[in-house]
């Protein structure tokens, strides 16, 4: 749970209009069991309180390991769940409480590009059918109007229009990256959603995407919530980070800030493995943190800090007082972390002593340097 | 993140897709239902049984003009030249009875020929009507889960555990029979098998993150559920139907068989049939027996057969869409591979 304020969320330069505010949104899934009446009897807790804030233009680079509630978030974001509980605020608009017909308009203006570009377009229908979608959804439009402004919009993500009536089956991934990119875009949203658009795909691919969402992006004064666990498309792509672990924000930040000055040694590690192609650029920072044991179950997340059982430096506070999402001394403002003992700047934690700091329940050996 | 840099660079030189224009022509017409067609062409058995089928339509369709051409009516009863003087019907082949007479000297040929338009009439349309309850329903019940669901599942369970022809032969006490009401009973009784395939497809379907995406773009759940789900149950649907449609016509002739469909004289396979057996005069005239039930088998075995091929073509237990193209190259390599083998196996 953030105690953060507004003012803290966002990044400086406060005259830039916000365009989404997120507000301390909790997402539980029931676990559901019984042949005849429904029992539940726990539940996924998928998102656990994030909070955070997007200006116009924007790009917030979403990261996490598998399974932490980054793709949950992006569907609280774009209302395609309903909220356990909390706000999110669409250019001041709660669209939590919104009903369908009221939703529609704000439909038009919050757009997502899914992962799976295999999965998210119908097998069944022809491409022009899947594009003219958001027209016939939306907008009145004659069939004629309809054809056209779907050609331009291939045209416009590098598609060419004579491939109207082709299946989806009929196109590469990143073609159909491409596609899904179309549709998205078709009606002129402020904010896209980009759940992993590119983590399905090869990595020259990955790149012709990536500056395909930079371009629109410029053209179209788009806002992005950027989710990737590829760290390094998310640091070419993203204004500012947030780092989810378990379902709650441990760190979030300016880019540049969060790579080289992060705080919280879930974040440090996360970087750590990012792979460095030329030795050359490995630093003493870089040292490798290999973080021992799974991601604890989201149904029965541990107490205190969620990431004390995996983490080098926890200590017996650890488990017991989860640590506020705050400004930690010296950093500068927007870099928030949750962290009872933050990583200074240097520190090598991969070393750091675990002998005087017994946690309970931590995994032994939960670091190791690899280096030659 | 150097990768991705490298990767920057490359895309210079790959801008312009490899594949977009080279195989322009490969890519031609490769819609799924002509790669279904294109693998079922490619099965004997289906193709000879479709051809059957084309037949059965034809010759049910052109039926009048076949037995103006015959010179025979089917419900004539051709007392001087279609029975011996004995009242014995007149065997294959004699006095211009292809396949004999019947105990009341009526041609079995034409009566085959007319009974072909009852038994297509039924099957198709009990079938059709229950495609449509089963895909309604179908997707209704899985769409919207829940109590729609329980409700509906139950409802189509029920129907399903139903004893048809004890029901039926209430009906038919109640209404008297009636074409009409046959295939009406018959559809009733036949859309829940399609229902229930429907609905477990419709589950699997709803989690796609196509029906997802249709839902950010704010569509409807009537469009989500007959724009974008609906296309892909067609193939199910194709196939089960078929697979439906010699069921309901042997369920038809059963009826008739039982005197709760078709009433005589109006010729049925299924009357034919328990006409013939209610003497035993088939005992030396066989063929007034025997042909009807081989029209009646031969046209099961043809539905069936084309509703296999049409499974194996259409597949849509791994649909295709599943499959990479590299994986799709290898499948393609090893079945020609196996052709080769299995033609170089027969020459030996």
């Amino acid at each position: 749970m953030s105690t953060a304020t507004q003012g803290d969320l966002a990044v400086d330069g406060t005259d830039a209009k916000v365009l989404l505010e997120v507000d301390d949104v909790v997402k539980h899934f029931p676990v559901r069991s019984g042949a005849l009446i429904d029992r539940t009897h726990a539940k996924v807790r998928a998102v656990d309180g994030v909070s955070f804030s997007l200006k116009v233009g924007e790009t917030l680079g979403l990261v996490g390991e598998s399974g932490c509630g980054k793709s949950t978030l992006a569907r609280l974001v774009t209302a395609l769940h309903p909220v356990t509980s909390g706000h999110v605020r669409f250019r001041g608009q709660d669209i939590t409480a919104l009903n369908r017909r009221q939703m529609r308009p704000i439909r038009k203006s919050v757009q997502m590009v899914f992962q799976d570009p295999y999965g998210s377009l119908n097998p069944r229908r022809r491409v022009g059918s899947i594009l003219s979608d958001p027209f016939s959804v939306h907008e009145k439009m004659s069939r004629a109007e309809v054809k056209r402004q779907v050609q331009e919009l291939m045209a416009r993500v590098g598609l060419s229009p004579e491939h109207y009536n082709r299946f989806p089956s009929e196109f590469s991934g990143g073609q159909r990256q491409r596609i899904g990119i179309a549709r998205a875009l078709a009606l002129r949203p402020d904010l896209i959603v980009c759940d992993e658009p590119v983590s399905a795909l090869d990595v020259s691919i990955q790149a012709q995407i990536i500056n395909l969402l930079e371009d629109l992006q410029d053209e179209f004064m788009l806002t992005y919530v950027f989710i990737a666990h590829d760290l390094s498309v998310v640091r070419h792509v993203s204004d500012r980070i947030a780092v989810m672990y378990l379902g709650k924000l441990v760190e979030t930040g300016p880019v540049e800030e969060i790579y080289s000055n992060s705080r919280h040694p879930y974040t440090a590690s996360l970087l750590s493995a990012v792979p460095v192609a030329d030795q050359a650029f490995r630093t003493a920072r870089r040292e490798r943190v290999i973080l021992t044991g799974d991601v604890p179950s989201p149904v029965n997340p541990p107490s205190g800090c969620r990431f004390h059982p995996r983490c080098p430096k926890a200590q017996a506070i650890c488990a017991t007082q989860e640590p506020p999402l705050e400004r930690k001394p010296g950093d500068p403002i927007g870099h928030l972390t949750a962290c009872h003992f933050p990583v200074n700047p240097g520190e090598p934690l991969a070393n750091a002593s675990r002998d005087a700091a017994p946690a309970p329940a931590a995994v032994v050996g939960a670091t190791e340097a690899v280096d030659q | 993140m150097s990768l991705l840099r490298a990767a920057v660079e490359l895309e210079v030189i790959e801008e312009q897709n490899p594949d977009a224009k080279g195989t322009e022509q490969a890519f031609e017409g490769r819609t799924p239902w002509r790669l279904a067609w294109g693998r079922l062409k490619k099965d004997r058995v289906a193709m000879v049984s479709l051809g059957f089928i084309v037949f059965l339509f034809l010759v049910a369709i052109f039926a009048p003009l076949l037995t103006a051409l015959i010179g025979h009516g089917p419900n004539t009863q051709y007392t001087t030249s279609g029975l011996s003087l004995s009242g014995i019907p007149v065997a294959p082949g004699h006095n211009g009875f292809l396949l004999g007479t019947d105990d009341q000297g009526r041609d079995v040929l034409s009566r085959i020929i007319y009974g072909s338009r009852i038994s297509l009439e039924v099957g198709v349309g009990a079938t059709a009507l229950a495609l449509v309850l089963g895909l309604v329903m179908g997707i209704v019940s899985g769409y919207y889960g829940g109590w729609i669901d329980s409700i509906l599942a139950r409802f189509m369970d029920i129907l399903l555990s139903f004893p048809i022809l004890l029901f039926a032969i209430a009906i038919v006490a109640r209404f008297g029979p009636s074409l009409d009401l046959l295939i009406f009973v018959i559809a009733m009784f036949s859309w829940p098998y399609i229902g229930r395939l429907v609905r477990g497809q419709v589950i699997a379907l709803r989690e796609r993150e196509f029906v997802e995406a249709a839902r950010a773009l704010g569509s409807s759940d009537v469009r989500i559920m007959f724009i974008e789900i609906a296309p892909n149950l067609i193939a199910l649907a194709v196939i089960y139907a078929t697979l439906l449609i010699p069921i309901n016509i042997v369920t038809e002739a059963t009826l008739s068989f039982l005197g709760l469909g078709v009433l005589p004289p109006t010729a049925s396979w299924g009357n034919m049939i328990a006409e013939a057996q209610t003497g035993d005069l088939f005992t030396v005239a066989w063929w007034f027996l025997v042909f009807p039930c081989v029209a009646l088998v031969l046209t099961t075995l043809a539905f069936n057969l084309l509703g296999d091929g049409l499974r194996d073509a259409l597949d849509p237990r791994h649909g295709r869409s599943n499959i990479t193209p590299t994986k799709r190259v290898k499948r393609a390599a090893r079945s020609a591979r196996r052709e080769k083998d299995d033609s170089g196996g027969k020459r030996a």
